[in-house]
């Protein structure tokens, strides 16, 4: 999903480096105001994390083989601004060594992935989880695993989405086709992220419970 | 893992890699707009812009075969919009063929969108290959430093840079304890629910490692900044490198 030089026309890639800017401004600021000192290790050290993840292919089915975005999964633990400056440090270090998505694209990639991956995952998690305990009237652990489960996959099609939408706008492929064919090939594979993340989130839960209440940004 | 995994060849000796980082930062991306602005008809400006690059390629000593390979990573979004060309109706047709009830036709801007994403990312990749290829990494954050990048981010990418290589080594080595336990061979709920315990577990651990970081690097005086001994000179060569590049690439985007 991480788009190359060349897929989206001017106006398009320029709106969405000022969209990103906008967005990654926000969040710095944020995060600088909090201990700073204290967390920027921890991101450090997560973004490689997520970095790691991403090589960490796992075999889906004929051939194929999927890996993780990993951005909800961050936001869970970090909150979702410093995720979503995780999330952009591992763009930046894909685009520029890795030749993995273009420089031009690189506001378009944070903003699919980064913001909509990221933030607005968040978010939906914890709608669900806040939902699911309004429902049950208590806090339990299925709620946050099946929050975090359904953000996951929600984020994946969503960026997606906005992934196509981009390189249509731009002329390079047809809206509705792309659409359909991005979304339904991500649909399957959120499906596949929204369970690795409910198996991460359930264990962390089992190990080391006290890692979910750490201070979000 | 080795630790040149990522800048493998800025270590080498030629005069492109001598270039001051902040002007290489400006001048290689200046290359990928100028490639992105310049319309796709425009055959013999695309290979102008070849040689421009390979020349400077030529210039660094980097191997032309680590160049070709690391590009090839644009070759699955290239095919993916080759998928969509059959759907783009309108248009003189260049060829088509039928399938059952199914008529395919590839009309010549279908194929010219095909050239002009497939060219324009390809330069674009190598370009940016071109530039941390030459540069330090530790050297290239200090120039976005200087060209006014946030400083949280540079410091977060900073550590990742100084921890990419021991987190990618435990994950391999987690990796090699799941295939040596038979893992590709279970069912996939089985694998989905290990593969997720192996992050989990990796997760914890580079957790636990950065508090480790964090205690030892507070003991030893950290304040948030990072300092550096070596301070960049823009020279003469420098100078003529950027003026002659900027030329060049004005003169291929005008004529």
């Amino acid at each position: 999903m991480h788009i190359p030089d060349g897929f989206l026309s001017p106006p398009i890639f320029i709106g969405m480096w000022i969209i990103a800017i906008l967005i990654i401004g926000y969040a710095v600021k944020k995060t600088n105001k909090k201990v700073l000192d204290k967390h920027v290790p921890l991101m450090g050290v997560l973004a490689a994390f997520i970095f790691a993840t991403q090589m960490l292919n796992t075999p889906v089915a004929s051939g194929t083989s999927g890996h993780m975005l990993g951005g909800v999964l961050a936001a869970i633990f970090l909150g979702p601004f410093a995720a979503s400056i995780v999330m952009a440090s591992v763009f930046i270090v894909q685009a520029l060594f890795f030749a993995d998505g273009g420089i031009t694209s690189l506001g378009a990639n944070i903003f699919n992935m980064g913001l909509l991956g990221t933030i607005v995952g968040y978010f939906i998690y914890k709608g669900i989880r806040k939902a699911i305990e309004r429902v049950t009237r208590k806090e339990s652990k299925k709620g946050i695993i099946i929050a975090a489960g359904i953000a996951s996959w929600c984020a994946v099609v969503l960026a997606s989405a906005a992934c196509s939408i981009e390189i249509s706008a731009s002329g390079i492929f047809p809206l509705t086709e792309s659409l359909i064919a991005m979304v339904s090939v991500h649909a399957v594979i959120g499906l596949i992220e929204g369970l690795i993340t409910m198996a991460v989130v359930s264990f962390v839960l089992k190990v080391r419970p006290d890692l979910l209440n750490l201070e979000k940004i | 893992m080795h630790h040149y995994f990522l800048d493998k060849y800025a270590a080498l000796n030629s005069i492109i890699h001598h270039l001051d980082p902040r002007l290489k930062i400006i001048v290689f991306i200046s290359y990928v707009f100028f490639v992105i602005l310049t319309p796709p008809t425009e055959f013999i400006k695309f290979f102008l812009y070849f040689l421009l690059l390979f020349s400077v390629i030529g210039l660094s000593k980097l191997p032309l075969k680590f160049i070709l390979k690391r590009s090839a990573v644009v070759i699955p979004f290239v095919l993916f919009v080759a998928l969509f060309i059959p759907f783009l109706k309108e248009g003189e047709i260049a060829g088509s063929y039928s399938y059952g009830n199914l008529n395919f036709a590839v009309t010549y801007p279908g194929l010219l969108i095909l050239f002009n994403v497939l060219v324009k990312s390809w330069l674009s990749v190598i370009s940016m290959l071109t530039l941390t290829s030459t540069t330090k990494f530790a050297d290239l954050l200090k120039a976005f430093e200087y060209l006014k990048f946030p400083k949280v981010m540079l410091l977060v990418i900073s550590f990742m840079y100084r921890y990419i290589f021991v987190i990618v080594d435990e994950a391999m080595r987690l990796k090699t304890a799941g295939d040596a336990r038979n893992f590709g061979n279970l069912k996939l709920k089985h694998r989905i629910e290990i593969f997720g315990n192996i992050i989990a577990v990796l997760f914890i651990r580079s957790y636990e490692r950065a508090e480790r970081v964090y205690a030892a690097m507070l003991s030893r005086g950290f304040d948030g900044n990072f300092r550096t001994i070596k301070e960049f000179k823009f020279s003469n060569i420098d100078l003529v490198f950027g003026a002659i590049m900027g030329l060049i690439l004005m003169n291929i985007f005008v004529i």
